[in-house]
């Protein structure tokens, strides 16, 4: 029962800490997250604590009632009586006891769950290049994993607050009934306390190292498994295990370390507990000797003295305490996340006029977007190039208020997208993905993904005009294949993703380099649609390909998070830096260095390699 | 290696386990696992028994020093007795000391073992082209494992409480009175059935917790995964659905499971309270005809109220809460640790094929009997030193082809030579020396730069790092390779690496590796155009063969030869040869030459 190393609701390792986490959430915060809890579920908690009040009185009262019980059997006097009124308060234990059992669940259950409700609606609205900081594992654990730990610290704090509570009403009742071995006990407690103490700080020190390890692990083998394909080519399965495990030997030290620190201590809180109250009982038994006690307070004294020293069984709901304050830590670092908040406005028909006024984004150091003024013109095709890092999915994101500036504004048709009302901009705005992600379940409804009430029909000629129906025909339920596990290549999932877009016939249509992954036939198809079939909409195209620009009413050159040039690709070809980003082997075409690029991000290639 | 590869069943583990199976199938691991330490094991029983011994003696000498001592004015026997006690406790306490160690050697190497067998299980079986779990589901593997460790070594602590008082308890009033004990057996009996009735209840629901755990995060993976989507598609309400309806199916198999639990306290009830008033109840006619006397009811309720109910509680606690959980956690985990039936190498002298020409014959790859097929009768020569570019609109089997080529996949019918030798005969080592595929999503681990270009070399060699510096350079990886600082840099989070970054860590990887055969499987698509052509041309300078599966048709113009697939036939040809006979490659190049005008036309 003081095992640390026993506990149950061991948690999911933390990962790799957020890169850079916006704001310091710090225990104090996390605190607060789970008062607030408490709050929330005060109903079912006030019930816990009304059953475990309950246990506890039934609890002291039935030694007396049983003792009481034997008297009457045995003397032949009343012995119904005191028969029935112990087996009342046996049925009264048990209710209690039930009662505390369901409602502390009911209280967990429903704080876990407000959690990660909560957690869940932060991350659906925040800004979406701040979530996506976080790995989707490390979302995933912070939303099922860390709400969990966290969520069941209310009622944890409740049974410690009664445990202690009960500890020191019987302290007190022990003194009431002979100050001396009241004395006795508290003359024996500090030495437990300290030892206590030395435990608690040592085992959760370890257990944080303990952690680590696990996590270290676990991103090992989440690692290999991405990489699997190349394991597999290479036939290096058996020195993945042996990489993947690596991590082991650390947390098997520390695991034993765990153990040699309880085999240190436990042994000496099992020694000390019992000499308290033997000491307590010394003298007290020396009180009755001198006539100074009953023989009745006596065994009070012995009884007293047991429930008071019951305080040490609060070490394990302590340490899940401190669990679950690193853990609502944890969850908090996730609800500090920048939301969006909802404009109010509605957006007036329009043509789909985009402008960017002043747009300067910043991530950590680097600026990503610097004082971009840009016009795009509506119902036109507008294609923006440049090298990787350039900030192009930074400006396709802006342009539909995926995530916002740190200073400036974008503008749809004269106002703000800020003010927009999120039904409306997202009525108006609609996406294509280099890697979408499908959803929804099933292929026709990852196309009509957020469109209710779609016919299949519609769902059918967005798949066309994306040069998909085709693929989805031949899978092996068609339509109603479902997407997890679908036999598709990133192509095809990038035509599904086109069609969703396409499907939602918006004002203003954002590609992010959605046709990445196509072969040149299929692009070519595809651009049609895009050029002829979606004529008079207004198109934001973020592409690597010539194709794309080439065909282009206009086109933005990015470099370095400022706009390079524009114009239309054949009077940008004439700049050599502008062919340089399409030119496969040009002789002299090393550019000037690109300063600025923030570090990380930038694919930088050399493009010399005389021949 | 772990116990668990060691017991390995004959049986195939695509099927799923018969039911027979799975019925014991939580006692298999666990006991394969356990059965490897007899010694620690044994040794915590020991001691743990030793470490209960002065409990047993607390009630007999502190009621004989209240007795015979300090009530009976004879303070100092009183004072003897504690001291007995004091010293009964040290040696409990002694025992505790010496225990620890032991159950650190059962519960530590289990949960090693059981590490192993895990990751093993997944690596293997995601290596042999099963579908392999996600971020999501190795965290949850982590947290299973972390479970049985936790309550396996909380079980061991704890059975022999539970075996120790229940035999005390029941011999001690056995001896007392067996007329007692009989008033006693029939509601613990009573007892005793519904509890084993009700272990099946709660292993039943906490599965349904287990697995409604399971289906929140793997539903919820694909939502958070995808935010930037929902954001995009404006369907937050529709994902807040979905989550909000998976949390409250998780909430309710909570209180579902604390509702069954509750009716383990009935069971407390039934088997040590009701006993108590049915003795009592009976204890007045039977000391009216005498035959049972007020102190052996004394001493029969103190058995009971003492001695039973804890060690009812106490059972309750390990075996129908701990032990269901541990019993359902690691049935989970040996789900997941089912072996792969060996695999069948060729049984006679492994041949070593001569030479590296690559030779298809009538290659036919259909993913089911009923499937169009993906490739159709591939007659294909790539000779040793080649430089081959395949190109083809996508999803037309171009990858697939890759993987034939590699031995990845066999094929559905026909048959790949290597240097003469059909590769199902040749032995795996040498095939993946001598064939590189490097695939389109770049594996980059953490790890040094030099492990992560090193890596396709043979293990411990000592990889000049001339060679690696070299491949690096040639493939135009020189730059990240300073950023990254140089061959003794960390990579800590290749996630930090673009795509096109991690493409040539991969790219260099293969460049510096022995093998023969290189297949770039779009394995520059997020290179630019001009990092793509200094890499292929890298590729092309190198000794060996180079495939291109092109991911832009301009990657055609730099090969010796070029297979045109288009789902209905497979040309080949140089690129002058096949604009001219065929459409669609004319149709492929004229399309590329519309968008890049000047110099990078291609020749048509």
């Amino acid at each position: 029962m003081f095992a640390a190393a026993d506990r149950k609701e061991s948690e999911t390792m933390p990962g790799p800490a957020p890169r850079s986490s916006e704001e310091q959430v710090s225990h104090g915060h996390g605190d607060r997250l789970i008062a607030a809890l408490s709050r929330d579920s005060w109903m079912p908690l006030a019930a816990t604590a009304t059953g475990s009040i309950a246990t506890t009185a039934v609890a002291l009262a039935l030694p007396a009632a049983l003792a009481a019980a034997v008297n009457a059997v045995v003397t032949g006097r009343g012995a119904l009586t005191a028969t029935a009124y112990l087996a009342l308060l046996l049925a009264g234990a048990a209710l209690a006891e039930v009662a505390t059992g369901i409602t502390s669940t009911t209280a967990t259950a429903s704080a876990i769950g407000t959690l990660r409700l909560r957690v869940a609606g932060h991350l659906l609205s925040a800004d979406v290049s701040g979530a996506t900081r976080f790995s989707t594992g490390e979302l995933v654990n912070r939303l099922v994993s860390n709400t969990a730990t966290a969520g069941s610290a209310p009622v944890t704090l409740l049974g410690t607050l009664t445990g202690v509570a009960a500890s020191a009403g019987a302290v007190v009742a022990l003194f009431a009934v002979d100050p001396r071995a009241g004395l006795a006990f508290l003359a024996g407690t500090p030495v437990l306390v300290v030892v206590l103490r030395v435990f608690v700080s040592r085992v959760s020190g370890l257990y944080d190292e303990y952690q680590s390890a696990q996590g270290r692990l676990a991103a090992r083998l989440t690692e290999t498994l991405a990489g699997i394909r190349t394991v597999r080519a290479a036939g290096t399965a058996s020195r993945e295990i042996d990489r993947v495990l690596r991590p082991l030997a650390d947390l098997s030290s520390t695991g034993h370390a765990l153990w040699r620190a309880q085999s240190r201590t436990v042994w000496q809180i099992m020694l000390l507990m019992p000499l308290v109250e033997i000491l307590v009982l010394a003298v007290a038994g020396l009180g009755v000797a001198e006539g100074r006690l009953t023989p009745g307070a006596l065994v009070a004294v012995a009884g007293y003295a047991a429930l008071g020293l019951t305080f040490v069984e609060q070490i394990d709901p302590l340490l899940g305490l401190a669990y679950g304050r690193s853990a609502a830590v944890r969850v908090l670092e996730v609800l500090a996340l920048p939301v969006l908040p909802a404009g109010r406005r509605r957006l007036p028909d329009g043509p789909g006029a985009l402008s960017f006024r002043g747009v300067t984004v910043t991530r950590g150091d680097a600026r990503v977007l610097d004082d971009v003024d840009l016009e795009i013109p509506a119902g036109a095709l507008t294609a923006v190039v440049g090298r990787s890092g350039a900030g192009k999915t930074t400006l396709a994101m802006l342009a539909g208020r995926l995530t916002e500036p740190d200073r400036g504004r974008v503008l749809l048709d004269g106002l703000s997208l800020s003010d927009l009302e999120p039904g409306c901009l997202r009525d108006a705005v609609a996406y294509a993905f280099e890697r979408p992600a499908l959803l929804g379940g099933d292929i026709a409804s990852a196309i009509a993904y957020g469109t209710a009430g779609t016919t299949r029909e519609a769902v059918r000629a967005a798949a066309r005009a994306a040069e998909v129906d085709d693929v989805v025909s031949r899978l092996p339920l068609g339509y109603d294949t479902p997407s997890a596990g679908a036999p598709l290549s990133g192509g095809e999932i990038q035509r599904l993703g086109l069609a969703r877009a396409l499907l939602r016939r918006a004002r203003l249509t954002i590609l992010d380099d959605a046709t990445s992954g196509l072969d040149t036939v299929t692009e070519a198809q595809v651009t049609r649609t895009l050029v002829e079939g979606m004529r008079g909409r207004t198109r934001l195209v973020v592409a690597h390909r010539p194709a794309t620009a080439a065909r282009a009413d206009l086109v933005i050159w990015l470099e370095a998070g400022r706009v390079r040039g524009r114009g239309t690709h054949r009077e940008l070809w004439r700049h050599r830096d502008y062919r340089d980003l399409f030119a496969p082997d040009a002789p002299d075409s090393r550019g000037e260095p690109h300063g600025g690029e923030p570090a990380g991000v930038a694919s930088r290639q050399e493009a010399s390699c005389p021949r | 290696m772990s116990a668990v590869t060691t017991a390995r069943r004959q049986s195939p583990p695509a099927s799923p386990p018969p039911a027979g199976d799975r019925a014991q199938g939580p006692w298999r691991l666990l006991a394969a696992l356990l059965r490897r330490r007899p010694r620690p094991l044994a040794l915590v029983m020991a001691w743990s028994i030793v470490e209960a011994a002065p409990a047993l003696l607390s009630g007999l000498l502190v009621a004989t020093a209240v007795d015979r001592g300090f009530r009976a004015g004879r303070p100092g026997l009183g004072l003897v007795l504690l001291g007995l006690l004091a010293a009964a406790m040290l040696v409990g306490a002694i025992a505790t000391r010496l225990m620890f160690p032991h159950l650190a050697a059962v519960v530590e190497p289990l949960r090693d073992d059981l590490v192993r067998a895990v990751v093993e299980a997944t690596v293997t079986h995601a290596s042999a082209g099963e579908q392999a779990p996600d971020g999501a589901a190795v965290n949850r593997l982590t947290e299973q494992i972390e479970t049985v460790r936790a309550l396996l070594s909380a079980v061991l602590r704890n059975t022999r409480q539970v075996g120790v008082a229940v035999v005390a308890a029941v011999a001690g009033l056995l001896l007392l009175s067996p007329l007692a004990a009989a008033v006693v057996a029939g509601p613990v009996l009573v007892a005793a059935f519904a509890f084993v009735r009700l272990l099946r209840l709660l292993a039943a629901r906490q599965r349904d917790l287990l697995l409604a755990g399971e289906r929140l995060t793997a539903e919820v993976t694909p939502a958070l995964g995808g935010l930037r989507d929902i954001a995009a598609c404006g369907a937050r309400d529709q994902a807040r659905e979905s989550v909000r309806s998976l949390v409250a199916a998780q909430a309710a198999a909570m209180r579902a499971l604390a509702w069954a639990g509750a009716r383990r306290r009935l069971v407390v009830t039934i088997g040590a309270h009701v006993p108590m008033v049915a003795l009592l109840l009976a204890a007045g006619p039977l000391t009216a005809s005498g035959r049972l006397t007020a102190g052996e009811i004394v001493g029969a309720l103190t058995y009971l109220s003492t001695g039973l109910e804890p060690a009812v509680r106490t059972l309750l606690g390990t075996v129908g809460s701990w032990g269901i959980t541990l019993a359902v956690t690691a049935q989970r985990l040996g789900d997941v640790v089912t072996p792969l039936p060996p695999r069948d190498e060729p049984a006679c002298v492994p041949e070593t094929p001569v030479g590296h020409d690559l030779r298809t014959d009538r290659l036919t790859f259909a993913y089911s009997p009923r499937a169009e097929p993906v490739v159709r009768e591939l007659d294909l020569t790539v000779g040793e030193g080649e430089h081959l570019v395949v190109v083809g609109p996508s999803g037309i089997g171009k990858s697939t082809l890759a993987m034939l080529l590699s031995g990845l996949r066999r094929p559905t019918e026909g048959v790949v030579r290597l240097g003469g030798l059909a590769l199902d005969a040749v032995p795996r080592r040498h095939l993946h020396e001598v064939v590189a595929l490097v695939p389109q999503e770049a594996y980059v681990f953490a790890g040094t730069v030099r492990e992560n270009l090193g890596y396709l070399r043979p293990a411990g060699e000592a990889t000049a790092d001339e060679r690696l510096l070299a491949a690096a350079d040639a493939v135009g990886a020189g730059p990240l390779l300073t950023r990254l600082g140089g061959l003794d840099g960390a990579i800590d989070e290749p996630s930090t690496l673009s795509a096109g970054e991690r493409q040539l860590v991969t790219l260099a990887r293969a460049y510096a590796s022995r093998a023969r055969i290189v297949i770039l499987d779009e394995a520059t698509c997020h290179l630019d155009p001009a990092g793509e052509a200094r890499a292929e041309a890298a590729f092309a300078a190198r000794q060996g063969t180079l495939i291109v599966i092109a991911h832009r048709v301009s990657s055609a113009a730099r090969a010796d030869r070029v297979l045109l697939l288009d789902g209905a036939r497979a040309i080949t040809g140089t690129h002058r040869d096949l604009v001219t006979r065929s459409p669609l490659y004319a149709d492929l190049v004229g399309h590329w030459n519309h968008d890049a005008p000047g110099r990078d036309r291609l020749p048509e």
